[in-house]
Order: structure tokens, then sequence, then C-alpha cells
């Protein structure tokens, strides 16, 4: 049995009383060492409400877990919803989002990574058709737990419900393109199944995102969150696509043994498998998992770990020697994800304020009980970028000043205030990420594989080889706006993506009409084959297009995928586009032995803050550059590798030491070298004349 | 009159030299700031900003000192340019610094306790210690109190402002103490008028001279 104090009701006294038995129990220090939180045993059932353990069908997380649990209010929150209860063109207008995204988060928000976008309700032509919803489960859904997006249509209705039909043959929620004959076609709910809510794969220490990944990427989604439960040994695979129940697992009851499903709060590992290499003391890095690597590996490098840099034995990181110090030290002190990232409404760490009564603590909170039915999975986040899902519940973590005290450990640090407000801890705390990370996506280019063309920063070789030497990487800089709306300057990763535009629809171009551009078609076993137009203006002289020839280096080639696009797609003046993206570093956090202490490394004329990092081996003149969604003048290809500069958006900054007012340069030196000048010629004048007199 | 009284008294010249000293080590720790990578003579960026600070106090309290010491020993006149005869003065103070300086034209005008600076001498001072000191100062001094007084930091532009401005002020006072320094040798001889500040006489012996 295993008790967790802080869940129980503080007014029944039970607590007290359960904590001095335990205190005086021989052996009771071993029931505190285990899982961190009691769970009722609960019968897992199916959509019938029925024990599954009879009835052998799939695990419905909404008759389960939804018994006790407020289904409905935990679901309605941005991590089962990324953004599709903030679908509205108003809002997103309102929040400076270009038309073309029908979300602010990843389900309709267009990004580089990786080139798809939701198709909208109401589309009337198939060539607007790109990503639909199933599409959507199978690719993203693996990571987005259901509910939401796998329960209702875009129209909100809920699936396989008798009014759940689709509006038309391209109605986006019940059709797919397919992937060999490019056709959309319909999609069966009745076959898939919806996934619900997979609770289990953040609440169970034993949850399987490979083989719930298997179940959404084959379009079976009824049995994901069984899949999920796969290395729990409660289910078993049949061999037959789908699984069977281990009795083993099950009590006389029919309740499923509380040590097998072993419910918790999420630990840090069950984050981890979606969001980034996280573990409290591991010697092995392992970004890649079931084939996907993990998402905050991809974009800023991300290992949350409690090891030392120097302990690592896989893979290769240079320079570790020199490295005593763990890969971050809140996860060296044991943080788990929710110290920080808690939900709102959990009493022990609800942040209890009221600003607009000027109260730092405010002595009302919610009841336990009431906690436990509804708590709120719109988990407390920061606000970088490029992240805006929940963008109205921004700022809802502690920041790093609500824990450390900032101003009495910094003695040596020269107005305090004025650095704390310019610059986000990180951006000293952070110097630089000692893992790989994507540099850039080019889906302006396929290559061979019908995918984009993607090179990454801080490893020489390849990602997948364990031989390959990671250098790591240091951070650009960029302003981001802190919890009061005031700019501080952040480190962050860049990632560059060079993507086609289509004006006439104001939207990037599809990944599936720049493939119909680039390739012949599709050859079972054989892949993509390019058009021989593309090879022979792109290829060598053996026909084939390799890194450094899948690039845009003259007007021509541009102008020839333009005609491709053309004729392939009807895409008429279809333009290039480059898009530059910050990836905000928040993890990966050293301490203060790390961090950046020398003034000079930013107050200097060759300041860390203007660092010109890489954004790829090459990119095109005459291109236009985005940042932000806004055109910016934010790459320099003077040297031989275009690299960022971030001098316009560093502008409102005046960093001494690093920041010129260049007429007051002009004016000064002026000043001083008219003083030098007339004194020189006055002084030699009067020599002269003393010489000649 | 006697000669013996000296051009400078004792209060004049070390209020002069500290203002001297502070102004140059004002300079060179601001470069020291302004171009932490290629003039670190004083180690650290945080240690520059200490001693900048510490100088820059050092030179307002000085200020003060001195702007108490003439008003009380009623030696202001001699910052203030006459009103009747002060055009003429410049032009001819300005045509010996440029000609008749050459050709060893005598000064045109005699200094001594009563009257210690020439026209020209008169409106620099008058403009550096009532213009550009006190520019100087306040931006100064609202940089070094920005945790102190944020509003009034702020109000006056920030640091986006008050940085430049600062700057500015910095190259123009190296620019008055070159162009200083070298007129200190346009004496009656050339290291007459330092001697003058350091001694209280510009003659290397001053007997006393009966009076005509």
């Amino acid at each position: 049995m295993v008790i967790d104090f802080r869940h129980l009701p503080s007014r029944s006294g039970l607590r007290l009383a359960l904590g001095l038995l335990l205190t005086v129990i021989p052996g009771s220090a071993q029931v505190l060492a285990a899982p961190r939180m009691a769970h009722p045993t609960i019968i897992l059932k199916g959509e019938d409400g029925k024990n599954v353990l009879t009835t052998h069908k799939p695990i419905s997380t909404r008759k389960t877990c939804g018994e006790c649990h407020d289904y409905e209010f935990i679901t309605n929150s941005f991590h089962f919803q990324q953004g599709k209860a903030e679908m509205d063109p108003a809002f997103l207008k309102g929040h400076g989002f270009a038309s073309f995204n029908t979300s602010p988060g990843m389900f309709g928000k267009f990004s580089i990574l990786p080139n798809r976008q939701l198709t909208p309700a109401g589309v009337a032509d198939a060539a607007d058709v790109d990503l639909t919803q199933p599409e959507w489960l199978m690719k993203c859904g693996v990571c987005h737990t259901g509910a939401g997006i796998s329960e209702f249509d875009l129209r909100g209705r809920k699936l396989l419900s008798t009014e759940a039909k689709p509006a038309g043959s391209l109605d986006p929620s019940y059709t797919i393109r397919d992937r060999v004959t490019g056709q959309v076609v319909p999609w069966d709910w009745q076959k898939s199944g919806i996934a619900e809510a997979d609770c289990f794969l953040c609440h169970t220490p034993k949850s399987s995102r490979g083989d719930r990944r298997e179940r959404m990427a084959a379009g079976d989604f009824r049995w994901a969150n069984n899949a999920t439960l796969a290395q729990s040994d409660i289910v078993l695979k049949d061999g037959k696509g789908g699984f069977t129940y281990n009795p083993k697992a099950f009590n006389p009851d029919g309740t499923v043994k509380a040590l097998m499903l072993n419910l918790s709060d999420p630990p840090l590992e069950t984050c981890a498998q979606c969001h980034g290499f996280s573990a409290r003391n591991a010697s092995m890095i392992q970004p890649i998992q079931h084939a996907d690597i993990l998402r905050g590996a991809e974009k800023a490098g991300w290992v949350y770990n409690g090891s030392k840099i120097s302990e690592t034995v896989s893979p290769k990181i240079l320079g570790k020697e020199t490295m005593d110090y763990p890969w971050d030290v809140h996860a060296a002190k044991g943080l788990s994800c929710i110290d920080c990232h808690f939900s709102p409404n959990n009493p022990g760490r609800k942040i209890q304020t009221d600003p607009e009564k000027h109260l730092n603590y405010k002595p009302v909170s919610e009841d336990i009980g009431e906690y436990l039915k509804r708590p709120d999975h719109n988990f407390a986040r920061g606000r970088i970028p490029p992240e805006t899902v929940n963008i109205t519940r921004h700022n809802t973590m502690r920041g790093c000043a609500e824990c450390h005290d900032a101003e009495q450990t910094h003695l040596f640090l020269p107005y305090k205030t004025q650095h704390f407000k310019a610059l986000a801890c990180q951006a000293c705390h952070i110097p630089e990420i000692h893992f790989w990370a994507y540099r850039s996506d080019e889906w302006a280019f396929l290559m061979d594989s019908g995918g984009s063309k993607i090179t990454f920063r801080g490893i020489k070789g390849d990602i997948v080889d364990p031989d390959a030497e990671i250098s790591g990487y240091k951070p650009a800089y960029v302003p981001t706006p802190a919890k009061d709306g005031h700019l501080e300057i952040r480190p962050t990763n860049l990632i560059t993506g060079l993507y086609w535009f289509d004006p006439a629809k104001a939207r990037p171009v599809f990944t599936w009409q720049i493939q119909k551009a680039f390739f012949l078609d599709r050859r079972p076993g054989v892949g993509w084959e390019f058009r021989p137009e593309i090879v022979k203006a792109f290829g060598d002289k053996d026909g084939i297009i390799d890194f450094p020839q899948a690039r845009f280096d003259t007007p021509e080639k541009i102008a020839l995928v333009q005609r491709m696009l053309q004729e392939q797609c009807g895409i008429k003046n279809a333009q290039l586009r480059i898009e530059v993206v910050p990836w905000a570093m928040s993890h990966g956090t050293m301490g203060k032995k790390q961090a950046i202490r020398d003034c000079a490394a930013c107050h200097s004329r060759h300041s860390i803050l203007n660092r010109p990092v890489d954004l790829d081996d090459f990119l095109p003149e005459g291109v236009p550059a985005y940042y932000g969604g806004k055109l910016a003048n934010v790459v320099d290809r003077s040297g031989k590798e275009p690299v960022f500069d971030n001098r316009p958006l560093l502008r409102s900054f005046y960093i001494i030491g690093n920041s010129r007012v260049a007429w007051i340069e002009v004016l000064g030196w002026l000043a001083v070298a008219g003083a030098l000048l007339f004194c020189i010629i006055h002084g030699l004048i009067r020599i002269l004349g003393a010489r000649k007199s | 009159m006697t000669t013996s009284e000296p051009l400078y008294s004792l209060h004049e010249r070390v209020w002069h030299w500290i203002q001297a000293a502070a102004l140059v080590l004002l300079v060179l720790t601001g470069f020291a700031l302004h171009y932490p990578d290629r003039f670190g003579i004083f180690g650290s960026m945080a240690r520059a900003l200490s001693w900048h600070t510490w100088i820059g106090a050092t030179l307002i309290a000085n200020a003060f000192l001195g702007l108490f010491y003439h008003f009380t020993a009623e030696k202001y006149h001699h910052f203030l340019p006459r009103m009747d005869d002060f055009t003429v003065g410049a032009v001819r103070q300005a045509h010996f610094y440029l000609y008749g300086i050459f050709k060893g034209e005598p000064h045109p005008f005699e200094t001594d306790a009563r009257q210690k600076l020439n026209p020209l001498q008169r409106v620099t001072y008058l403009s550096l210690l009532n213009i550009l000191l006190p520019y100087q100062i306040i931006t100064g001094v609202l940089m070094w109190g920005v945790t102190r007084w944020p509003g009034a930091f702020e109000a006056m532009g920030g640091l986006k402002l008050l940085g430049p401005a600062h700057t500015l002020g910095s190259y123009l006072f190296l620019a008055f103490l070159i162009g200083h320094i070298y007129l200190a040798t346009t004496g009656k001889t050339t290291l007459g008028l330092l001697r003058a500040m350091i001694t209280g006489y510009e003659e290397p012996s001053h007997p006393a001279q009966p009076e005509e």
C-alpha cells in the first residue's frame, strides 16, 4: 500500500494519525520509498462501462477515469486540445497570426517543422486539402493524447455519434489524402475507432509511447490507449494487432492490482517520452526513441539529466572530461517536471497570489477533493518562442526568482535589477548546449526520400551514429516578452526553414504539391524518383543529387521549380521564403560555476549577444527572410555561410561596451581628433617659429 | 599689490588637481567601460565600473566644494566674462593664439591674482563648469541611480538615451583635456602655467617687489 499524505483530506485528521503511525512502524521508510501517489484500485472499463477483463474490449478512459474525475474538464486543456479549442479567426488575427494558421497550437498552426497545414473545415477544392484530422492523429497523435482532437470533429461533433457526418466529400475530419495515389479519400472512423484521452501515457510509470505510436501511426486509434499499457503486463499483444488482458494483473474483484498500474503523479520519465530526453541520472543519452527524435532534443538539444556530463557513456561528447557538472542543475537536485509545470489548481502547488488586491499570499485554496475531481491540465508554463498554444494562459508557472533570491546570490553583479530585467536567467545560466539540435529544415528542395533537407548543429556526423562527435553549440540571443510584457534577452536555438509560398492562396505550398513538382512518382520499393528536369538542373554528372547540390544557387534553379509547381499543381509565381524560428532554451541549466560571469562576454564589441549563429550551409540570395512571422533583416550573407544577425531585434537595448550610436561616435572622435590636430599643428608652428627667431 | 600673492591659492590648486585627476581617471575608466575588450587596464569591467563610480562621486564632491569656495571667497567673478569688452578681448586673445604667439608677441592680457583668466578662458570654463560638467554629472548620476530612481531614469530616456549622451559628454571632456593641457604650455614660459598651478607662482622665483 502506498500513501501520499498530501492527497488526503487535510481536515480529517487522518493525515496526522497515519503519519504518526508510519513513523513508528518498522519498515515504514520502505513504504514511503515506493511510488509517490496512492490511487484506489480501479476497474478498467470499456466504452460500454463494463470490465474489459470480461468483455475484452478496448479500455475507455472516459468510462474508467471519468467515473471519478471530470473527464470533460480535464480534456478541455491545451495538452489535449493543442489549439482545437482556440480556433477563432478573430482571436488569431488579434494575436498576429498569419491567415493560414487555424489555431495557435500544434493542431492548426503552420510550422516549418514539418511544413504541414491542418486543412480547415469547409474546403471545396481537393487542391486545398493537406493535413486532415485523421492524418494529423496518425502523425502527431502519439504525443497529443487523445480526447479533444481524436474524439470530436472540427465542427465539435462527437465522432462515431449519430450526428457526426461529413459535410461533403472533402471534410477534413472524415478524409485523408492517400499517400500513394495522392487522392483525397474517406476515412473510416468505424474501423479506426477514436482515441480517448490517454491518461496512462503520463500517469503510469511503465507507459509505452512506442507501442502507442505503432497503433496511432497505423490508424488504429481504438487500441492506442491499450497499447500504452503494453509494457505493464496488464495488457498483452494478441498477435493479431489487438490486445488481450492478463488475468494475473487483476484482483479477484476485477480491479487492477494497484502496483501493476501504479497510477501516480507524472514522473519525469513519462513527460520525457514526448518532450525531450530527461532522466534523474542517466549516462546513456537517447534522444531518438521509437524512430522519433524527441521534440526537445530536435528543437533545442534538450537534455534534462541529473548525471554529470563527464559521466556520459554514449553518445560521444567532445571535451566531456572537463565537464564535471550535471547536464541540468535542476535535474541534479531532483526536480521533476511537475515541480514547475504543475496543475494550476493543485492546492499544494498553486500560486496563491492576488496581484489585483496586492496579496502575495491569498489564504484561500481549493479543496483537495475538488482538485482531485477536476485537476486543471492547463499546466503551469512560461512563455517562450515559438510556443503559442493556450496563448491566454502563459506565464502561469513560477519564475526563477520565485524560488531563487537572485539579489542575494549575485553579489559580483553590478546593477542587478537592470541585468535581471534585461536578461532572462537562462541567458547566463544556459551558456551553451552540449548536445545537437536541428539547424535547418528545408522543404523547398526535397531529397530522394521525399522529405526535407535537414541539417544539424553541434554534431560532426550522423545523429544516429554512436561514434559521431557531439561538440554542442552556443545559443543565439533574441528578445522575448517577459511576464510583465517588457522585452528580455533569452538564449535560443535557431531553426531555419526554406519553403515555397503560394501568393494566390496566401499560404505555404503543401508538401504533397512540392513532391508532385519534384518527383515523377513514388514507386514501391524504389522510392521517390526525381523528374528529369530536376536532375538535369541540380544533379552532378552521374545524375545524383547530393546534399551540396540540393540548393538554389542560381535564379534558373528557382525558376525551374516555380515552373514545375505551376505545371504540376497550378501554383503561379510561387515564392521562396526563408523563416528563422527561435526555439528558446529552458532546460540544460547550469549552476553558478558554469554560468556566464564575465562582463565582457556581453559588454564588448564581440558580445555573445550579437553572436553570428550559423543558419544553414547556404541560403539563396534575394529571398525574403521572416522572423516571428514578419519580414526581418536577420540573415547576414556576407560571410562563407549565412549567419543570424540579431541587431535589428536588439535595437531597443543599449548594452554598455557593445552598443554604439554612430553619430555620437563620429562626433566624439572628431572632437578628440580635432583637439589633437590643433595642438600638434599649433605646437609645431610654435616650435618652428621659436627656432627661426 | 605685491607679486608675492600667488596666482592660484592653495584651495584653487588642490581643487584643480583633484578635478584634473578625477577627470583623467573618469575618462580612462569610461574607456574601459565603453571599449572593454580593447582597454582592459582596470581588469574586469565590474572593477572599472566601481572605480568610475567612486571617482565620479569624488569629482562631484570636489565640484561642490569648488563651487562653495568660489562663492564664499568671492572668486566666482574670475569666470564671468566682462560684458563691456568681452568681444574685443576675445578677438584679441584669439588673434594671439592664432597669430601673435607664433611671432613672439606678448600676451594680450596680463594675469595676476585679481585677473587669472583671459576672456576665452573665462567663457570656456564658464561653459565647462556650468554646462558640460553638470550635464555629465546628471547623466552619470541618473545611470548610477537607476535602481534608486528608476522613474527618473526612465523619464530621461533610460539607458538607450542616457548611455550615448554620457558617452558624448566624455568625448567632449577628452577633447577639452587635450586642448587644456596643450594650452597650459602657452604661458610666459612653456611650463610657467603648470608651475603656477603647482606652486601658485608662474615664475620660478618670486621675490617681493615694492608696489608701484
